[in-house]
């Protein structure tokens, strides 16, 4: 896999193997350029019978079903699904908050893992696969491709990825969802501090242009948890204002915060019918894929 | 409130440590670069009403927990002693204890009385103050005694209630002179009393000098009154006025003159008329009163009604057997609130001849005093006026002399010596001015020279209210006004004006004196000098109260007031009736009957003691002004103790405090669920309902939802 470079630092063979036992599949028809595992919006040539459909004139006649004449005296013309690739485009914040990280793991860390392996097995099943780095614009922009060499300058520029800059999430995303290719996979990995509200109007535009799309917020526990002992000056990461609190006065308006934050996000999640999962920076990153590969196995067929 | 341990209240600014640990804490701030920015900003955004409440309700409560223990190990009195002993343990605590007659009071039907009260409360409110030194002044001695513990005044003699009136300002200059002359530390002073106004003597010039004195103290030095002001309203008080004993033909009597008085609310009984006192609603009811003579053993009960505040009783008869000479009773009335006052003591005796000397060159000019002098006012009574000149002075038997006219030049040499002795004794002196004057001086004061005015000279003042001047029993002024002196002798000297002349110039004075009398008048009852003779009244008026007076130490009996002074040391006394319980060398102090000698004598407390308003709070607080006092009023019988140390309440409260303070403490019970780190927030269920929505919405899959999947389902 790996022939002439160094492994990867977010890449675990091991993990890859045992995650490519389950196929990725989309929640929605795809549009690919070649065919693949994943449904098409058109018919096609599978062996997955469709429908019937009047016959028109300029049909092809070797596609007429003359059983269905003999029983019904009329022209029906048998359609087949059509399997196709997908393109698998994933969004990544690159914002200087994706930097931050109480356990040894930084956001940025483990969304590069989250998006290499997935990556991988995008492309391993024949899919294409793209990037976008995104802080306050699009910083890096990867178009999705299927080929191995692909993959490589996928890994390369997930490698390189720095967390700088101030969070545009939803004016990024309108931007992306414009630009992407209709019908195609979007996975946002982003600790998604952007108002609720804002994230709406972006979840809706995506889904507007057929996209099939799905979120991974990554939580540090201690943002979570917020259980400082003392008095602390918190320096804003994304170069704002630093806050003097006293967090014994402050955690539990912190926490009311966070609560309304997640079940604002909760609810424009369930109305967007987004692939939504919060990740917390200590969960294993295997089992986050695994759940939604999984998960996306049960809504497999959906066309 | 006030501690026993004041110096542990140093510790009090302890209070501000939870304030100072917060504020290090704030000093020792950390430093992280935090991501989730927005949920801090938005927390500064909220409301921090409650949060902050709680934070300071916190920091309060743990603040209080500081402060109660240290108010708990300060050990605190709770106690009406407002401003007790804020300077901890005294050096010298000086005790000054009214053992008046009046302190015996009982009110409410309470067990104790007053002093007894006041013994217990100060011996139990004392010892949990703590001293290094106890001093008792008692109202009888003046003396200050120390004591090895407050208990000792549960149980000392010199605690006891006596019949003596009190003298607060002699007794405060005893403490004054204890303070100055042992160089005591801070001390206390704890005055015991019923603050009656014939103890204390207000309107004496001494508690100026008083203030000024404890002033001065470096020391410091703190007053505490415990107060027992409740007037014995209804108390009956009983008084002997006038004993005589008189032979009818065959038989001989005693005729007593006895006074009743009830106190009134305001604590005195009205004398002379009872217009005042029927304005009183206490003294509204009349009241019977038994009253029993007991005479030598022989017991006589006569029943009387008072109407009025006062009820008297003229010459009541008591048959006696002819060859009783002398004597002693008692009578006494049933027991009410102060059971000091229900009995008093008489002795009786055969009626002393009241022989006076009149020393005079001039035998013509002694007539007018001759002629007073000898008229007796009773003709029981037996009266030898003798005239002598200055030569024949060697000859006079001064001990069976009651009274002494001097018209003649001031004493000198032995005369004066002789006179003096008389006065000593207690005899009384009148010296009219001589012919012609000297520079011989007599007890300070001498004669100047004589005035003479054409218009007689009316005299302007004259005390009415005691001593020769006074009123008469009635209450009717005698008629002084009217006299007219047209010739008077000039007066130098420490007198005290009895009446004055229009100008100033004394008429009557009289030589402060601690026994007997010393009397000055500036002129004489000649025609030519004055209208003393031809207005008899007043004349005859003066020198009988002199005689009497004088007389009064004459014979074999003498009625003492209890605690002034006497000729004879008590400590040869018998007694013959009074309290059993009273040591030797108080007779003197106690009501009774004591033999001396030949001598019967007949103790009782002092007139003043049965007509004695208490003072008012504003009065007594003019009498402390300026200097550091506190008071707090007690009753007769009351179990309440003074002081109570709260030491427990403090430490109580510490708990409580610090009880809240872990409640506001604990963490809030997270609400709408706690947030988990790993958890999505999103049920399967909720995502497959919203997927399942989404497609349904979606116009691109609808044309196949309506066409049949399967091969079976072609449309019919």
């Amino acid at each position: 896999m790996f022939p002439d470079r160094q492994p990867r630092s977010f890449l675990d063979a091991q993990v890859l193997s045992r995650l490519a036992a389950v196929p990725l599949f989309a929640r929605r028809p795809m549009q690919g350029t070649v065919s693949g595992r994943h449904p098409s919006p058109h018919r096609g040539s599978s062996v997955e019978f469709a429908e019937y459909r009047k016959y028109v004139p300029g049909d092809d006649l070797r596609r007429l079903d003359w059983r269905a004449y003999g029983r019904s005296d009329r022209f029906y013309v048998k359609e087949f699904e059509a399997d196709t690739n997908l393109r698998c485009c994933f969004v990544l914040d690159t914002s200087g908050s994706m930097d931050f990280g109480s356990n040894g793991t930084t956001k940025k860390q483990y969304a590069q893992r989250l998006a290499g392996s997935l990556g991988y097995l995008a492309v391993q099943q024949g899919d294409a696969v793209g990037l976008a780095c995104v802080a306050d614009g699009v910083v890096r922009n990867l178009p999705p491709k299927r080929s191995p060499a692909h993959l490589m300058t996928f890994f390369d520029m997930l490698e390189e990825v720095e967390p700088h800059g101030e969070t545009q999430l939803a004016a990024v995303l309108h931007e992306l969802a414009e630009t992407i290719r209709q019908r195609a996979l979007v996975v946002i990995i982003s600790d998604m501090f952007v108002e609720p509200e804002m994230l709406r109007g972006c979840f809706q535009h995506l889904r507007f242009r057929k996209h099939d799309v799905a979120v991974f917020h990554l939580l540090d526990p201690l943002e979570l948890a917020f259980d400082f002992r003392r008095p602390m000056r918190f320096l804003d990461m994304e170069g704002g204002p630093a806050v003097f609190a006293e967090p014994n006065e402050i955690a539990d308006r912190y926490h009311r915060a966070l609560r309304a934050y997640l079940d604002g996000l909760r609810e424009v999640v369930l109305e967007s019918a987004i692939d939504y999962h919060r990740v917390g920076l200590d969960d294993d990153y295997e089992q986050v894929l695994m759940r939604f590969l999984v998960g996306r196995t049960r809504s497999e067929g959906v066309r | 409130m006030s501690f026993l341990q004041p110096m542990l209240l140093a510790a009090l600014p302890l209070v501000a440590l939870p304030i100072l640990i917060h504020l290090i804490n704030q000093r020792r701030y950390q430093t992280i670069r935090w991501a989730a920015m927005m949920f801090l900003l938005a927390a500064n955004r909220m409301s921090r009403g409650y949060a902050r409440l709680r934070q300071w309700l916190i920091m309060l409560f743990r603040m209080l927990a500081i402060a109660g223990l240290v108010f708990a190990v300060s050990r605190p009195l709770a106690s009406g002693w407002l401003g007790l002993s804020a300077g901890g343990r005294a050096d010298t605590t000086i005790i000054l204890l009214d053992r008046s007659p009046s302190m015996r009071q009982q009110t409410g039907g309470a067990v104790g009385s007053k002093i007894e009260t006041a013994r217990q409360q100060l011996a139990r409110t004392l010892r949990l103050l703590g001293s290094a030194r106890w001093v008792l002044i008692d109202s009888v001695t003046n003396l200050p005694r120390e004591l090895e513990s407050p208990d000792a005044l549960a149980s000392l003699p010199a605690a006891e209630p006596t019949s003596a009136a009190a003298d607060l300002p002699a007794m405060l200059e005893a403490a004054r002179d204890y303070v100055r002359a042992n160089k005591t530390g801070r001390t206390e002073i704890w005055i015991c009393s019923d603050i009656r106004q014939n103890d204390w003597h207000a309107e004496s010039g001494r508690w100026r000098a008083l203030r000024d004195s404890f002033l001065e103290f470096s020391q410091g030095v703190r007053f505490h009154l415990l107060a027992y002001a409740q007037p014995a309203v209804g108390n009956v008080a009983v008084r002997v006025t006038n004993v005589r004993r008189r032979q009818v033909g065959d038989n001989a009597e005693l005729l007593v003159s006895l006074r009743l008085a009830r106190e009134s609310a305001d604590g005195s009984s009205t004398r002379g008329s009872g217009a005042a006192a029927s304005n009183d609603p206490s003294l509204a009811a009349p009241a019977t009163v038994s009253l029993q003579f007991e005479l030598e053993g022989a017991r006589s009960e006569v029943t009387v009604e008072m109407t009025a505040a006062q009820f008297e009783l003229q010459d009541h008869r008591i048959p006696i057997e002819r060859s009783r000479q002398r004597g002693w009773g008692k009578v006494s009335i049933p027991a009410d609130s102060n059971p000091a006052d229900n009995e008093y003591y008489f002795v009786f005796d055969e009626s002393p001849v009241r022989r006076t000397i009149i020393v005079s060159d001039d035998p013509a000019a002694a007539r007018p005093l001759e002629l007073a002098a000898s008229i007796a006012p009773d003709p029981a009574l037996r009266a030898a006026v003798e005239t002598v000149t200055r030569e024949q002075l060697g000859s006079v038997e001064w001990e069976h002399v009651a009274f002494v006219f001097w018209r003649a030049a001031l004493p000198s040499g032995d005369a004066a010596a002789s006179v003096q002795s008389f006065v000593d004794r207690g005899g009384r002196v009148l010296f009219l001015p001589p012919g012609e004057t000297t520079s011989d001086e007599f007890m300070g004061a001498r004669w100047t020279d004589w005035a003479e005015d054409d218009a007689n000279v009316a005299v302007e003042t004259w005390r009415g209210d005691q001593d020769l001047l006074a009123h008469t029993q009635s209450g009717a002024a005698l008629p002084v006004g009217q006299l007219q002196v047209r010739r008077f002798c000039g007066l130098a000297g420490e007198l005290t004006p009895l009446a004055s002349l229009k100008g100033g110039a004394p008429l009557l004075a009289r030589v402060p004196t601690p026994r007997g009398g010393v009397y000055f008048c500036a002129t004489t009852p000649a025609p030519s000098d004055s209208s003393l003779a031809a207005d008899g009244v007043v004349w005859y008026v003066l020198v009988q109260r002199a005689i009497a007076a004088g007389a009064a130490v004459l014979g074999n009996t003498r009625q003492l007031v209890a605690g002034e002074a006497s000729a004879e040391g008590p400590e040869s006394w018998q007694r013959q009736a009074g309290p059993p319980d009273a040591i030797s060398t108080d007779f003197a102090y106690h009501a009774g009957v004591y033999s001396a000698a030949e001598r019967l004598l007949a103790v009782n407390r002092a007139a003043a003691e049965d007509h004695s308003p208490v003072l008012a709070d504003q009065r007594v607080a003019e009498l402390f002004q300026g200097l550091d006092f506190a008071r707090v009023d007690d009753q007769a019988g009351s179990f309440a103790a003074l002081v109570q140390e709260i030491w427990r309440l403090f430490l109580a409260s510490m708990i409580v405090a610090l009880i809240v303070e872990a409640a506001l403490c604990l963490p809030k019970r997270a609400s709408g669920g706690a947030i988990e780190p790993g958890a999505t927030g999103l049920q399967a269920s909720d995502v497959r309902h919203a997927w399942a929505d989404h497609v349904a919405g979606d116009g691109e899959p609808a044309a196949r939802k309506s066409a049949p999947r399967t091969e079976q389902g072609v449309p019919a």
